[in-house]
C-alpha cells in the first residue's frame, strides 16, 4: 500500500534524496510490492514529461513597447546611480567654493564690476544649473509631492537671486546686496542637496 | 544578426536600451513560460513578465557575471512572480475562506487530460497555487527544496509536501 509516508519515501526515492540504508529498504520493498512499482514507474514517467515541456513559450503579443516605455526614465542600477550621486556631490561643492570666495574677506579682492564678479555669478549659474539638470533625471524616482515642494521653493529662491542679481547690476559695489545675493544662493545649494539626497536615497 | 551576450549586457548596463531589447528578445519566451507556468493566467504572466524585465533593468548594475545571465534573469524573475504572489495571497486571506478545502483541490473549470504534453500543461495549470509553484520550480526548473524555500519563504519540509501532493494529483488527473 502506498500510504503517505510511503508516498514520500517513494517520491524521495525517485529523486534520488533517500540515505543508502533507506534507499536499499524501499528497494526491498519494490521487490515485493506490485503497487509501488507501478507508484515509482508513474513517478519516473511524470518526471520525464515535465523534463519534456518546452522550455520557451513566446507571449502572444510583443510586450517589448511596454517594457521599454517603462524603463525609458529608469537608471540601470547602482552604477549609475552611484555616478548621479557622484555628480551631485561635485556640483554642490563647485558651488560651495563658489560661495565661499563670494563670502570670504578676499571678496574685496574682487574689482567691484566686471569680469571678476561676473566670472563668480557665471560659474555658480554654471554649477547651478548642473546640479538642477542631475535632480531633472532623477525626477522620476523623487515622490510626486518631494518634487513639488523643490519646485515651489525653487521658485522662491530664484526669484530672490534674480532681484538681488538686478539690485547689484544696478548697484555693483554694495556688499549688502553681494551678501543678500550670496544668502539666496546659498539656500539654493541647501536645497538642491537636500533634493539630491532624497532623490539617492 | 548575433550579437555577443557579454558586449549586449555590458553596453546595456551603460543604459543601451537597444542591447536590453536584444536581451529582451533572446529571453522573453523562457521567462513567460516561466511566469505563465508560475501564476497559470496568461494576462498575469504578461504582466510579470514586464515586471521582471523592468527590474532586471534596475539591477543591471548588480549583475557582476559570477552566474549566466539567464540564470541571474530567471532567479529574478521567480522572485518577482513569487513577491507578487504572496502579497496577492496575503489579500486573499483576508477576503476568501472556505469550509470545503477539497474544493481547492480542484479548481473549477479545470479541463480533463487525456494525456500527452499539452495535457500535462493543463493539468499543472489546475494544481493549487502552492503545489503548482514547487513544482514547477523543482521538476521543470531544476531548484532545489532549499532555494525553494528561501524563494518562496517557506520551510523545506513545507516544499517537500507541496511537490509529492502536486505529483499526486498529477497522476490522478493524467490517469483519469
Amino acid at each position: 500500500m502506498t500510504g503517505p509516508h510511503m508516498d514520500a519515501q517513494l517520491n524521495e526515492y525517485v529523486d534520488g534524496t533517500l540515505a543508502a540504508r533507506d534507499r536499499a529498504s524501499v528497494d526491498a520493498h519494490l521487490a515485493e510490492c506490485a503497487e509501488c512499482r507501478a507508484a515509482v514507474a508513474q513517478l519516473r514517467s511524470l518526471a520525464a514529461a515535465a523534463a519534456n515541456l518546452p522550455k520557451s513559450i513566446e507571449p502572444a503579443r510583443d510586450l517589448w513597447e511596454a517594457i521599454d516605455q517603462r524603463i525609458r526614465h529608469r537608471a540601470t542600477g547602482n552604477v549609475r546611480r552611484v555616478s548621479r550621486r557622484a555628480l551631485a556631490a561635485a556640483a554642490v561643492l563647485i558651488i560651495a567654493l563658489r560661495l565661499y570666495r563670494l563670502l570670504s574677506p578676499s571678496t574685496a579682492h574682487y574689482p567691484p564690476a566686471g569680469q571678476g564678479w561676473a566670472a563668480v555669478q557665471a560659474d555658480f549659474d554654471r554649477a547651478s544649473d548642473q546640479l538642477s539638470g542631475i535632480l531633472a533625471v532623477e525626477r522620476e524616482r523623487s515622490r510626486p509631492e518631494t518634487v513639488a515642494l523643490v519646485e515651489r521653493n525653487l521658485a522662491i529662491i530664484d526669484a530672490a537671486i534674480a532681484e538681488s542679481r538686478a539690485a547689484l547690476a544696478r548697484d555693483p559695489a554694495s556688499a549688502e546686496l553681494r551678501r543678500l545675493f550670496a544668502a539666496a544662493a546659498r539656500q539654493k545649494v541647501e536645497l538642491l542637496r537636500w533634493a539630491a539626497r532624497v532623490a539617492a536615497s | 544578426m548575433h550579437s555577443d551576450p557579454t558586449d549586449l549586457i555590458h553596453r546595456a548596463q551603460q543604459g543601451d536600451r537597444a542591447a536590453f531589447e536584444a536581451l529582451y528578445r533572446a529571453h522573453a519566451g523562457r521567462v513567460y513560460a516561466l511566469c505563465l507556468r508560475l501564476t497559470a493566467d496568461r494576462a498575469q504572466a504578461e504582466e510579470r513578465t514586464q515586471d521582471a524585465f523592468v527590474r532586471a533593468w534596475e539591477r543591471l548594475a548588480t549583475f557582476r557575471g559570477e552566474s549566466a545571465f539567464s540564470s541571474w534573469l530567471y532567479r529574478l524573475t521567480v522572485n518577482e512572480v513569487l513577491l507578487g504572489r504572496r502579497s496577492e495571497r496575503r489579500r486573499e486571506q483576508r477576503i476568501v475562506t472556505t469550509a470545503d478545502p477539497a474544493a481547492l483541490e480542484r479548481p473549477p473549470g479545470a479541463e480533463p487530460a487525456s494525456g500527452g504534453a499539452l495535457d500535462l500543461e493543463r493539468a499543472v495549470a489546475a494544481l493549487p497555487p502552492g503545489a503548482r509553484e514547487v513544482f514547477v520550480l523543482h521538476d521543470l526548473e531544476g531548484y532545489r527544496h532549499e532555494e525553494i524555500a528561501a524563494l518562496a519563504g517557506i520551510a523545506v519540509g513545507t516544499s517537500k509536501a507541496q511537490l509529492f501532493r502536486a505529483r499526486r494529483l498529477l497522476r490522478e488527473a493524467l490517469n483519469r
